[in-house]
């Protein structure tokens, strides 16, 4: 294997405020390769998010590089797809418009007969093509979210960035929509990475090829890298009962959890209260 | 009270007749809904008018009466568009050069005010340049504009679209740079993520986001203008509403000024209501 196709090298990120220099995340190295999802997890606060904005250009570090493919990462790009965590669909559009206005913005080498049937395509992937007419008003927090969905695979981006996209959605939902985005992944030939900020840890797994477990901010770094094994395709009934499955999320609980354990007398003092 | 709780159990079997045989009585609950509006309404007018009627009663005709005044009204919109020549026209002339002055003042305005409250909205320079500029003449009535006017373009009636443009401009300006600059970074960041043009950015997110502030700063402005259209015609003199209120006072005809009060309102009321119209349609909900 050459060179990392998505590389994070040193990479810090601070911040002016009124208060002073505010570090999010530093020491930050990380390569991922070409078809790869891989999770950033963590506890709110720790700069999981400051790194995907890295990634997509939003943000720039103020030490280290990203390089994807070879060239610095210098803005925001169509080689990157981002499904925002709160949808971010305009609500003066249509779900199409929506996804077309960005289809046209990103692909200029497409006419625009191509640019419609591409956003076709992608409605018709994430089953929305007879919502097709309605407002972000009138769906649901999960149509919306597939929306955002089809929309950032719509432009073809090599990367895909999800800013914990699922956190908003009830369980049910959630579950549907990890196996939507994995129909999308292999339909797209498992060809895309996918670089995605979560904080629950059934999701990381269920999903991911590696995990990236953070320590709590400010100036967070990476705490440890988990590698999942899991064969694909991973079902979501039968991979819960998997051994495999069963050390990775124990292993990431206590990784997570061991700052939010119950002292006994805190707990007695609780309840003498 | 008893007016409106015997309108509330007639208005109830209506509803009920509703459920029960469908489509057939859809309109008799709805005209209900209106009839019932309506007679608020009413009670509001009657009480004007018993009001007005007792003032004139009082002050012995110094007022004239609701009933004097209808009669003039009456012969006034009888025949809104005669012309006798250049100091007797019909009101519904007057109304309409009135109109024409208030609409060129309007869109003058809204054509300066919406691009420069985008680009004070839009960047944080241009607002800090200008807003203290714009805070200062805010406040000045715009009849204080009016010799400015008439050494500026040497007719009277031209400084009178003069002024209606100042009028015009604030509300509107205001509510612009308001409305853009309070548009949400997720939006921005939609723009910037998948790299929308500069066109596609002020005609898909900026524009759409803004325009009900725009509407809203329109509907306001066009209020101003119709205030101000009638104090500056008393000035200009020339056809008008403004200066018609004035040559019926000259004229010592009360019943013509209050006549030309009560057009004046409705006319007003109907822009205000053309514009909240607006409002509505552009407006869109998240």
């Amino acid at each position: 294997m050459s060179a990392p196709y998505l590389k994070i090298e040193n990479l810090e990120i601070a911040f002016d405020t009124p208060k002073g220099k505010f570090v999010a995340v530093k020491d930050i190295n990380l390569d991922i390769e070409k078809g790869q999802i891989v999770s950033i997890i963590g506890h709110s606060g720790c700069g999981k998010s400051t790194i995907l904005n890295a990634i997509s250009g939003m943000v720039f570090p103020t030490k280290g590089t990203v390089v994807l493919n070879g060239r610095n990462i210098k803005g925001p790009g169509p080689d990157r797809g981002i499904v925002f965590q709160n949808y971010s669909l305009l609500p003066w559009l249509t779900v199409f418009e929506n996804i077309f206005q960005a289809v046209d913005a990103a692909i200029h080498d497409r006419s625009k007969a191509e640019k419609l049937a591409l956003v076709e395509d992608h409605l018709k992937m994430v089953n929305l093509w007879d919502h097709r007419e309605k407002y972000p008003k009138q769906i649901s927090g999960g149509m919306k979210q597939r929306t955002a969905i089809a929309r950032a695979f719509a432009i073809n981006p090599e990367v895909l960035l999800l800013d914990e996209p699922f956190g908003a959605l009830d369980a049910l939902t959630k579950g549907s929509l990890h196996i939507e985005l994995l129909k999308m992944w292999n339909l797209t030939g498992r060809t895309k990475t996918i670089v995605m900020v979560t904080h629950d840890i059934e999701e990381a797994v269920f999903l991911s090829d590696r995990i990236v477990v953070m320590n709590n901010g400010p100036a967070a770094t990476i705490r440890e890298i988990e590698e999942v094994h899991l064969p694909r395709p991973r079902n979501k009934k039968d991979i819960v009962n998997q051994e495999d499955y069963k050390i990775i999320r124990e292993r990431l609980l206590n990784l997570l959890m061991d700052k939010v354990e119950i002292d006994a007398k805190d707990f007695f003092k609780e309840q003498a209260a | 009270m008893k007016r409106s709780s015997t309108l509330i159990a007639t208005l109830d079997p209506g509803v009920m007749m509703e459920k029960d045989s469908g489509e057939a009585n859809i309109f008799l609950p709805r005209a209900l809904t209106v009839l019932k509006g309506l007679s608020y309404n009413l009670l509001g007018f009657t009480a004007l008018i018993g009001l007005w009627y007792l003032i004139s009663l009082i002050t012995d005709g110094e007022l004239p009466t609701p009933v004097a005044t209808f009669t003039v009204m009456w012969e006034l919109l009888k025949d809104p568009f005669y012309d006798y020549g250049p100091n007797d026209k019909g009101i519904g002339l007057q109304l309409g050069n009135s109109l024409v002055r208030v609409f060129y003042g309007f869109i003058l305005g809204a054509l300066v005010a919406i691009p420069v409250g985008i680009l004070m909205g839009a960047n944080s320079f241009c607002r800090k340049m200008l807003y203290p500029v714009v805070q200062l003449l805010k406040p000045v009535s715009p009849l204080a504009w009016f010799p400015i006017g008439l050494v500026a373009f040497q007719s009277a009636s031209s400084a009178t679209v003069f002024i209606i443009f100042i009028t015009s401009l604030w509300p509107t300006l205001i509510n612009t740079s308001f409305g853009v600059a309070s548009l949400p970074d997720d939006h921005k960041n939609v723009a910037k993520a998948f790299g929308f043009s500069k066109w596609k950015y002020l005609t898909k997110v900026l524009l759409p986001f803004s325009l009900p502030h725009i509407i809203t700063g329109l509907r306001l402005s066009i209020g101003v203008a119709w205030l101000v259209i009638v104090a500056g015609e008393m000035l200009s003199g020339g056809l008008g509403i403004g200066f018609f209120v004035w040559d019926s006072w000259n004229a010592l005809s009360l019943e013509k000024v209050i006549s030309a009060i009560l057009i004046i309102g409705a006319v007003g009321l109907l822009l205000d209501r053309v514009f909240s119209w607006m409002e509505k349609k552009v407006t869109y909900s998240i």
